[in-house]
């Protein structure tokens, strides 16, 4: 697998093809973390070229050696998060009244998804469907953490926040998608959510 | 496992969507890519001290070392320089430089150092003012009176400032207000060092409030208003 910063410093010495071959790496996980965070895969993919847009726009404040791709996500968090204030204002200034945070309304299933078998699609999709009921704090702390790999610091990193704060978003989230999922496991089979994580990041 | 685990472990071995193609804007600007400097962070670093430091010379020269300064002890005047200029370096230093091998700014040294600077010279400022016979007291009553070295101060703020956020630009999506809250107060020291130098009032309410104060205002304003250039 080519070397993400390799693969920047080619693309800041003015190589496209770097750039491609940087999309192909990286776009798709980054796709599938927006298509958890938004409305629709529509909405993912337009918040995806906008991301990447900004990334090449900002080139030149990458660090050479540096790890590119917790400021990529990070980038996308700051997009996604722009946007969906964008559009909340629009709706209040449309409504004229205070709008409660919009959830998201994951789409489920996507044309170009045929191609690979898959895991039980419809505790997936009861997953997505869960997922969309929850504050977007809480939703992109359980994505972060338990769909993406990432370890608590790396998921505060990416959202801008405290270690801290994260993992009481995620153990939140977490907490209210066993709500929504069902009923409780007995007690002595309890995880803690942030041991969880931690777990699901290894 | 609970239902939700095995919803989530589900949903996570779901394979990746493919993405889609680049848009025909993206495609438009790499058509043309040209080449582009990376960021140099202790370059920035030495750029901004260099710059920040010559326009301090430049305006004492212009407005004259204060009238005092003989009269003074010289461990208050070296002491209380040193530690304007540590202010100024440090809050720099953690702003700019992101640790090796990472993008992510020292926003916790960021936050550190921005407390410790704001309140340290207040409190400093209030309790060790030495004076000499051509020192100027006005003390609380007339504490307004001394307004003119807050805007010299904030006004020398700018220089940091203004180029911590252009050197910024685009590196910093997340912690930008705290990043932004360092480089008003590296600023805001900055300024201190240049009334350090320049201004003869010698009372503890102007040099705590209004010399101190210089770090407190500029930091509150450069995170309210820096982010906007730093976040693209």
């Amino acid at each position: 697998m080519a070397d993400p910063r390799e693969l920047m410093q080619r693309y800041q010495a003015g190589d496209a093809e770097a750039f491609r071959e940087l999309y192909a790496l990286v776009a798709p996980k980054m796709l599938g973390y927006l298509s958890k965070l938004t409305k629709s895969r529509a909405a993912a993919d337009d918040l995806l070229q906008q991301t990447f847009l900004k990334i090449h726009r900002a080139r030149a404040a990458y660090v050479l050696g540096a790890d590119p791709l917790p400021w990529f996500y990070s980038i996308a968090h700051r997009t996604f998060i722009d946007e969906a204030r964008r559009l909340q204002r629009a709706v209040v200034r449309s409504a004229g009244d205070d709008v409660p945070e919009v959830p998201a309304g994951i789409t489920g299933e996507s044309a170009d998804r045929t191609d690979e078998p898959r895991a039980d699609p419809e505790l997936a999709k009861a997953a997505l469907e869960a997922l969309s009921g929850l504050p977007t704090q809480q939703r992109e702390a359980v994505v972060l953490t338990k769909l993406e790999g990432k370890s608590v610091a790396e998921a505060a990193v990416i959202a801008g926040t405290t270690v801290g704060a994260m993992k009481v978003r995620a153990h939140r989230g977490y907490e209210a998608l066993r709500r929504l999922l069902g009923r409780k496991p007995p007690t002595d089979q309890v995880e803690k959510p942030d041991n969880k994580a931690e777990r699901v990041a290894r | 496992m609970s239902d939700a685990d095995r919803s989530l472990d589900a949903l996570a071995a779901e394979p990746p969507p493919l993405a889609p193609p680049l848009s025909a804007l993206l495609e438009g600007e790499l058509a043309n890519l040209k080449a582009v400097a990376p960021r140099r962070p202790l370059r920035q670093l030495g750029i901004l001290a260099i710059a920040s430091l010559a326009y301090v010379g430049l305006l004492l020269a212009f407005m004259s070392l204060r009238a005092d300064l003989g009269e003074l002890p010289r461990a208050w005047i070296i002491g209380a320089g040193s530690a304007w200029f540590l202010g100024f370096g440090l809050a720099t230093y953690f702003a700019l430089v992101p640790r090796a091998g990472s993008m992510t700014p020292r926003w916790r040294a960021a936050i550190v150092t921005t407390a410790i600077t704001s309140i340290a010279f207040i409190v400093l400022g209030l309790n060790v003012h030495p004076d000499g016979a051509n020192s100027l007291h006005y003390g609380m009553p007339r504490l307004i009176h001394g307004h003119g070295c807050l805007w010299l101060g904030l006004a020398t703020a700018l220089v940091p400032v203004v180029l911590g956020a252009i050197f910024l630009r685009g590196a910093v999506p997340v912690y930008s207000r705290w990043i932004a809250a360092a480089l008003g107060a590296a600023g805001g020291c900055l300024g201190g060092l240049l009334l350090h130098m320049h201004c003869r009032i010698a009372d503890g309410p102007h040099i705590g409030i209004i010399h101190g104060g210089v770090v407190v205002i500029a930091a509150g304003l450069a995170a309210l208003l820096v982010p906007r250039a730093t976040n693209r």
